[in-house]
Order: structure tokens, then C-alpha cells, then sequence
């Protein structure tokens, strides 16, 4: 690719243009769609999922909660395309609306847990000594527990609602973000690099937010996109069980608990649709978090 | 080995002590008043205090802190595990009843997912990139995003709407009527033990790709055996240990993840009781459960170290 220019005529390529940000971010992914067409595929579905989730009230043919008594248990038709439940509530329209839920519960989790996690496994992997015996004790303690029931238990003490169970999941999403980051900032601290730092006089705040952060930062985006798909699970499991957000709110995990309450043989409509549109969240964001691995760090392969 | 093995008991032991008081302090400490999780927000605001407190003192939460955790814990000395608030049966007793016909779901989905995802893996790696191989990639990709409950509603439905069958639902044990008992535990084994066949299948794969660039597989291959004996004999052997380690965290995970495919299949393992405390807020039955869930996780994880232990002559514990 060259560049002309009106006073230099053609430039080779080797010479760097000044290029705004938006432009280099763009270069990147282009990038990355080349390299890995499938991993840009799902990027692009994860996309289009998340602006289903956030433009929610203009997509959706219906309100969420409008009973429409007329069509109540009805088979897909042209004005339902898929279905209305018990009550005649559409089940697309639901199925829109849970993904913003879903979305937001996956999200917050993440970014509270994760992020949390992955401080506290800088901190203690960077200070040592007493402070990570222990964490690594405590973070062993959580890790002790399935993630589910451990969800579960504080979604329940918690009482219900959407701060209750983000705050739910983040807490099983902790010792992953801890122990990973741990495993990279133990590594680094003996690197010659952040060695030199400190015998020129670096502080520890300066050694970690200038030397050893941006080193994380890699790990730290494959572990979270990975547990975007695990804490979408959760969350569909928490409300599948009851212990999620409380209906009428339209999550996934709560229309298929209302399909298999409502009595001995659920309609197939309103089992299909909210458990595909789990399937294809996490779906697209699994593979979108093994494309982000490969292109990031590839030596992380299996470890995440 | 043997003191390695008095070891790790140790650290367990001190592991579930750690348990325990995380159970305690989600349970009791956490914000929220018990008695609304009982209650719920709307009948706790009709009890008069007076009644609240007979019920505070009833249920011993009117003790101090330190108190409560040791009647608990004397209480799972004794064996009892508490008592359900709904029901005269205690805690223990539902264990005793429920707990097998969740073991027989988690061991038969383990074997499932070994008699499923091994062949296919050995299939992969002999041919890696082939069609059989993406195939196989597509499938454990598409189960690990697939959640368990859903798959299994799915199979409740196809099976009754295609062949009109329709599982027992009453309780069996498998001495008594082992066909019963094989019928209500199949549908949840099945979902997920192919779950778990996915993890098995991509760990077993890469494994034995990096086992096959060893040294001695090259050797047997230079004595001129054949290449799926070599992947059979000497391949296999080795690449299946971090398998087996792999193998032992999902049956912990799928104790968990059996809570809602019970739920699904409606069948009455001990992921019904866990279900039915948590939808009547029962919190002392949710506690001991959650307690042993989690104890049964770590005394997994000491039997895979142990089994990896004597299983890998190169692995030096100190």
C-alpha cells in the first residue's frame, strides 16, 4: 500500500504517516480478520449481539411485558415469529430484551471479579512474603467451592435482584483473575528489565503501573473474554433455578424456568429460543476469546 | 507416597476448616436478615417482633457469631447436618436418600464421557486438520457453549414428542429395580457427560500431539511398528494423564452442573434437594449442602493428586 501525496508525489510504503487513532484501531482488527476470518466472524456475531442488547427497545417488536390475551400459547406465526408464552407475552421480544440482562450481568461480573482478581494477583504476587501466603490461602478457600453453587449460595443470602447476582458471580470469577495474573507478575518480577528499573530507583507503585501492568494487560483481556461465556452460563443457571434476577424481568434462565413451571409438557417454542440464544452468545464469545488468545499470546494456549 | 499422601490430608483438612467458614460467612453474615430469606420481604414485614424474635431464638441466630459456627460445626461432628426448616427429615437423612442417585449420574457421565471423547480425540490426532478432525472441533466447541438444563429439556421434549416417552419420575435405588433406577439416570448422564466429553476431547487431543513428537514414540515407530499401534501402546499411555487430571476437576463441576439438569429431567438426586432448599430459602439445609459440595471437591482433588502421584513415577512431590 502506498500514499500519495500532492507535494512528494507517490511515498513508499516503509515511511509512517501520522495516523489517528480510529484509523490504527482499524488497521488492527483488519489485521486480526485476515489472520483469523473465523475468529472476526464471531467478533462481528458478539457485536451484533451486544447492539441487540443495548438498541433493545427499538428492535423488539413488542414490550417485553405486554399480555396480549387474544394469542396466548401460540405457535410461531407471521405476527409472533417466535410465539407468545402462557400469558400471551411475545417470545422474541423477550428473547431481545433478555439478552440486555444477560449481557449486563456477564459484563459487570467480569469487569467487578476479574478485574478485582487480577489487582489482587498483581499486588500479591508483586509484594510476596506474608500478604500472598495469605491470599493464595483465601483464594484456595474460594476455589474449593463448584462456581455454581458458590453463586448460588451468596446469590441467596443476597437476596435477589441484578447488583445481587453481578455480585454474585464476580465473587467465583476471583480466584481465576488471581491466580493467573499472579502466575505472569511472578515471572516478570525476575525479568532483567524490571530489574533495571528498580536499581535505577523505581518506586513499587512506578514498577507495577509502568513495567509490570502493561504486561498484563494481554492476559488479562484473554481471561476476561473467556469468562464472559462462563458468567453468561451462570447467570442462565441462577435464573433457571430461581436464584437469579426475579421475573417479570425477561432473562433467559427465567423463560425457561417459567416454560418448565407452567405444567407438564413445556411448548417447544418457548424452550428452543431462549436456550439458542444462550447457546450462540456464549458460542460467539468463546470463540472470539480463543481468537483474542491466538493473536495476543498464543503461549497462553491451554492455560486460560 | 505414604507421606505424601498425610500431607495433602493435612492441607485438606485445613482447606475445609477454610470452607466452612467461607459457607458460614456467606451464610450467616452477608447482609440480609434470615428471616426474610425465609419469610420473603412481604411475610417478614408482617411478623410482630416479638414473633420474630421467638424465631430468632428458635432457630439459635439470636447467639453470638462464634456460638452459631460451633453448634454447626458440632452439629456435622455428630453427623447430623442440621435440620431442614420446612421438613422433619435432617439433612443428613436427605443426603443419605437423595445423594447415590446423583453419585450414579456424575460416575456414569464420567464413563460417558471417556467411551465418547477418547476415541474421537485418538480419531483427531492421528490425522490432525482432517475433516474428521473439524468435525470433532466443531462438536466440543458447540457443547461448551451449550448449557446442560437446556440441552436436557430438549431431550425431555424430543423424547416425548417423537417416541411419547416419558421418564418414572419416583426415586429407585439400583439393587431394587436396576432398570428403573438406569432409566432416570440416563437422560442427565448423557447431557452431561457429552459436556464434559468436550473438555475430554481437546485435552486429550493436544495431549497426544505433544506425546507424539516424543522421543520413544519415535523410537517405536522406527521398530516399525504400525502408526496406530504406536498411538495405542505408547502414545495413548502417556498423553492420558492430564487427561485423568482434567477428568477428576470436571466430576467435581459436574456434581454442580447437575443441580439444574436434575432440575430439567426432574429427576430426585440430590441437585432436587439443593434446588428445593434454595426456592424455599431453607438456609440451614443450603448450608450444610453448599458445606458438601464443596468438601467432596476437595477430597477429589487430594484422590487426583494422589492418583497422579502414583501414576507418574516423574512427578517428585515435596
Amino acid at each position: 500500500m502506498s500514499v500519495t501525496t500532492p507535494e512528494f508525489g507517490e511515498l513508499p510504503e516503509q515511511i509512517e504517516v501520522a495516523r489517528s487513532l480510529p484509523i490504527r484501531i482499524g488497521d488492527a482488527l483488519w489485521r486480526f480478520a485476515r489472520r483469523s476470518p473465523l475468529s472476526a466472524f464471531w467478533g462481528v456475531v458478539a457485536v451484533t449481539i451486544i447492539i441487540i442488547a443495548i438498541a433493545a427497545p427499538d428492535i423488539a417488536p413488542y414490550a417485553p411485558l405486554r399480555s396480549d390475551f387474544r394469542h396466548m400459547t401460540k405457535p410461531p406465526d407471521a405476527l409472533h415469529w417466535f410465539g407468545t408464552d402462557q400469558i400471551g407475552r411475545d417470545t422474541l421480544s423477550r428473547v431481545i430484551y433478555g439478552s440486555r440482562t444477560s449481557l449486563l450481568v456477564a459484563f459487570g461480573a467480569v469487569l467487578l471479579g476479574t478485574t478485582f482478581g487480577a489487582v489482587w494477583g498483581l499486588a500479591s504476587g508483586f509484594f510476596g512474603g506474608r500478604f500472598d501466603l495469605i491470599s493464595q490461602r483465601i483464594i484456595e478457600f474460594l476455589q474449593s467451592f463448584p462456581d455454581l453453587i458458590l453463586a448460588m449460595a451468596i446469590a441467596m443470602a443476597l437476596g435477589a435482584g441484578t447488583g445481587t447476582v453481578i455480585v454474585a458471580i464476580a465473587i467465583t470469577r476471583i480466584p481465576f483473575g488471581g491466580r493467573i495474573i499472579r502466575a505472569v507478575v511472578l515471572s516478570l518480577k525476575e525479568t532483567p528489565y524490571v530489574e533495571a528499573a528498580r536499581g535505577l530507583g523505581a518506586s513499587n507503585l512506578r514498577l507495577m503501573a509502568r513495567h509490570i501492568l502493561p504486561q498484563c494487560i494481554a492476559p488479562y483481556l484473554i481471561l476476561a473474554t473467556t469468562h464472559l461465556g462462563v458468567a453468561i452460563i451462570i447467570e442462565a443457571s441462577l435464573g433457571f433455578l430461581g436464584v437469579g434476577i426475579p421475573p417479570p424481568m425477561p432473562t433467559w434462565g427465567n423463560m425457561l424456568a417459567d416454560a418448565l413451571n407452567s405444567g407438564l409438557v413445556p411448548p417447544w417454542w418457548l424452550v428452543l429460543f431462549p436456550g439458542a440464544a444462550i447457546t450462540l452468545t456464549v458460542l460467539a464469545f468463546n470463540l472470539l476469546g480463543d481468537g483474542i488468545r491466538d493473536a495476543l499470546d498464543p503461549r497462553l494456549r491451554g492455560a486460560v | 507416597m505414604f507421606s505424601y499422601i498425610v500431607r495433602r490430608l493435612g492441607f485438606g483438612m485445613l482447606t475445609i476448616v477454610g470452607v466452612s467458614m467461607v459457607v458460614f460467612v456467606v451464610m450467616r453474615i452477608l447482609p440480609g436478615d434470615p428471616l426474610v430469606a425465609i419469610f420473603g420481604a412481604e411475610g417478614f414485614t408482617k411478623l410482630t417482633p416479638d414473633q420474630r424474635a421467638n424465631y430468632m431464638n428458635a432457630l439459635g441466630l439470636s447467639d453470638s457469631l462464634p456460638l452459631q459456627y460451633w453448634h454447626w460445626v458440632v452439629d456435622i461432628a455428630r453427623g447430623q447436618f442440621g435440620h431442614s426448616f420446612f421438613r422433619s427429615e435432617s439433612v443428613a437423612d436427605t443426603i443419605l436418600r437423595r445423594g447415590p442417585l446423583t453419585a450414579e449420574i456424575a460416575l456414569l457421565s464420567v464413563a460417558l464421557s471417556w467411551i465418547v471423547g477418547i476415541p474421537v480425540a485418538v480419531l483427531s490426532a492421528l490425522r490432525p486438520n482432517s475433516v474428521l478432525d473439524n468435525i470433532s472441533r466443531f462438536f466440543s466447541i458447540l457443547f461448551l457453549a451449550i448449557p446442560g438444563f437446556w440441552f436436557g429439556m430438549l431431550i425431555v421434549l424430543a423424547s416425548l414428542f417423537w417416541f411419547g416417552y416419558k421418564t418414572p419420575m419416583a426415586g429407585v435405588s439400583l439393587f431394587a429395580d436396576p432398570w428403573g433406577n438406569f432409566q432416570i439416570i440416563i437422560g442427565p448422564a448423557v447431557v452431561l457427560g457429552l459436556g464434559q466429553a468436550a473438555y475430554i476431547t481437546r485435552m486429550a487431543r493436544s495431549s497426544l500431539l505433544e506425546v507424539v513428537r516424543e522421543d520413544f514414540v519415535r523410537t517405536a515407530r522406527a521398530k516399525g511398528l504400525s502408526g496406530r499401534l504406536v498411538i495405542t501402546l505408547h502414545a495413548l499411555p502417556n498423553a492420558l494423564l492430564p487427561v485423568i487430571t482434567l477428568s477428576g476437576i470436571l466430576l467435581g463441576f459436574v456434581l454442580a452442573g447437575s443441580i439444574p439438569v436434575e432440575r430439567a429431567f426432574g429427576t430426585p438426586g440430590l441437585g432436587s434437594s439443593m434446588y428445593t432448599a434454595v426456592s424455599e430459602r431453607d438456609i440451614f439445609v443450603m448450608q450444610n449442602l453448599v458445606f458438601l459440595y464443596a468438601v467432596v471437591f476437595v477430597a477429589l482433588n487430594i484422590v487426583i493428586d494422589v492418583i497422579n502421584a502414583w501414576l507418574d513415577p516423574r512427578i517428585h512431590y515435596q
